[in-house]
């Protein structure tokens, strides 16, 4: 993007951030968050979100909430960062908490406790596919799909936790696949 | 039906200061641990809610997942549901508080550290450090969600047609654009209808 917009507010960054998340109600946060940051503000060219994006994947964290903090730190630092965050989750943790304490004051009831055993094959499909829609990627790299082998049987079989999983797993994994020194000079 | 926990399994007490400390410091020190955008963390937050602390039975957590999964917003909001379920026997309020509580403890690390990122990216985006922990924390994160898609599988199926009925969502989830909520609501039918039991 070629023209300069100023950067935007404390409170521009969480009605932004609200808005966002009221448009994807029904799905597609990551689209919604691409159209009114890039779109529809100009606070960002597409590369920059596209680079924010790669950061917010790359960290611990969920994604969506990881690429509002990234939007809010680069122009107003912490703080920013804090509006941005507290812009995408508002609306939707206060609907979850009224969702739960439905769910807590209703879940003996015979006909909701009917309804959720239902609920929860479709929800358990879902969880399923979750390993299958990355999978592909590793799919020509045996030792990435050893890798993924051995730490699926360590949780699956062996009952390892994640901390102590990724702990001992990873820093070898970083080792294997540290980028090698070009031998030959151009 | 067995819609309590295990009689053998004694909830903490969470009005208890230094086991609401606890709590609060487990789920703190699994946030960076939280790769590929959280889901990772499920069979950890089972563990937590059902194995160590007892606040839900299996089933519960099968069906806690499947809200946090339907409502909207962020994933990984699932947190603020399980921090609910351990106090709500104290009541609404507490439970509302309890649930925040766990939100903030669980996002907190990961914020700061992506604050952090988000500021000095420039500097580390050709490291090779990072370069190696993109590469190495892929193919992890793939056996890991393997490993949490079985779990919920297993917590959630009990017979072969709610087993069916996971597999075919899943096939869908994969290969068409169809909105989650739609196989939530036909696989709710079939339940209320009681084609599909626990």
């Amino acid at each position: 993007m070629g023209e300069t917009t100023p950067a935007p507010t404390h409170w521009q960054l969480f009605w932004g951030m609200q808005q966002v998340a009221l448009s994807s109600f029904g799905g597609g946060l990551s689209a919604w968050s691409e159209r009114i940051v890039v779109e529809e503000r100009g606070w960002m060219s597409k590369q920059e979100f596209v680079t924010g994006l790669t950061v917010a994947r790359l960290f611990p964290g969920p994604n969506q909430i990881n690429m509002a903090i990234y939007i809010g730190s680069q122009f107003r630092g912490l703080s920013g960062a804090l509006a941005a965050m507290a812009g995408i989750l508002l609306v939707p943790f206060a609907l979850l908490m009224a969702l739960g304490l439905a769910y807590y004051e209703l879940h003996t009831s015979m006909a909701v406790n009917r309804l959720l055993a239902g609920v929860i094959t479709a929800s358990a499909g879902m969880a399923l596919s979750m390993g299958f829609k990355i999978a592909g990627a590793y799919s020509k790299d045996p030792i990435a799909l050893g890798l993924a082998g051995i730490s699926f049987l360590a949780m699956s079989v062996f009952h390892v936790r994640l901390v102590p999983l990724v702990l001992v797993a990873g820093p070898l994994a970083m080792a294997w696949y540290w980028p090698r020194q070009p031998k030959v000079r151009p | 039906m067995s819609v309590m926990a295990s009689a053998i399994c004694q909830p903490v007490d969470l009005s208890d200061w230094q086991n609401l400390l606890a709590v609060i410091w487990d789920f703190l020190s699994l946030s960076l641990f939280s790769l590929g955008g959280g889901n990772t963390l499920l069979t950890e937050y089972h563990y937590l809610a059902v194995d160590k602390y007892c606040w839900l039975s299996s089933q519960q957590f099968a069906e806690i997942y499947a809200i946090a999964e339907g409502a909207p917003g962020p994933s990984s909001m699932i947190v603020g549901l399980l921090g609910m379920g351990a106090a709500y026997r104290e009541g609404p309020l507490w439970g509302v508080l309890s649930g925040v509580m766990a939100e903030v403890a669980i996002l907190l690390p990961s914020t700061l550290l992506m604050v952090a990122a988000a500021l000095s990216w420039n500097r580390f985006k050709d490291s090779p450090l990072r370069l190696a922990f993109e590469r190495a924390m892929g193919p992890i994160t793939l056996g890991v969600l393997f490993a949490v898609g079985l779990k919920i599988l297993r917590i959630s199926d009990h017979d072969t047609p709610a087993y069916a009925v996971s597999l075919v969502v899943c096939v869908l989830m994969l290969r068409t654009k169809i909105s989650p909520l739609w196989f939530m609501a036909c696989a709710g039918l079939l339940g209320a209808l009681g084609l599909v039991n626990r």
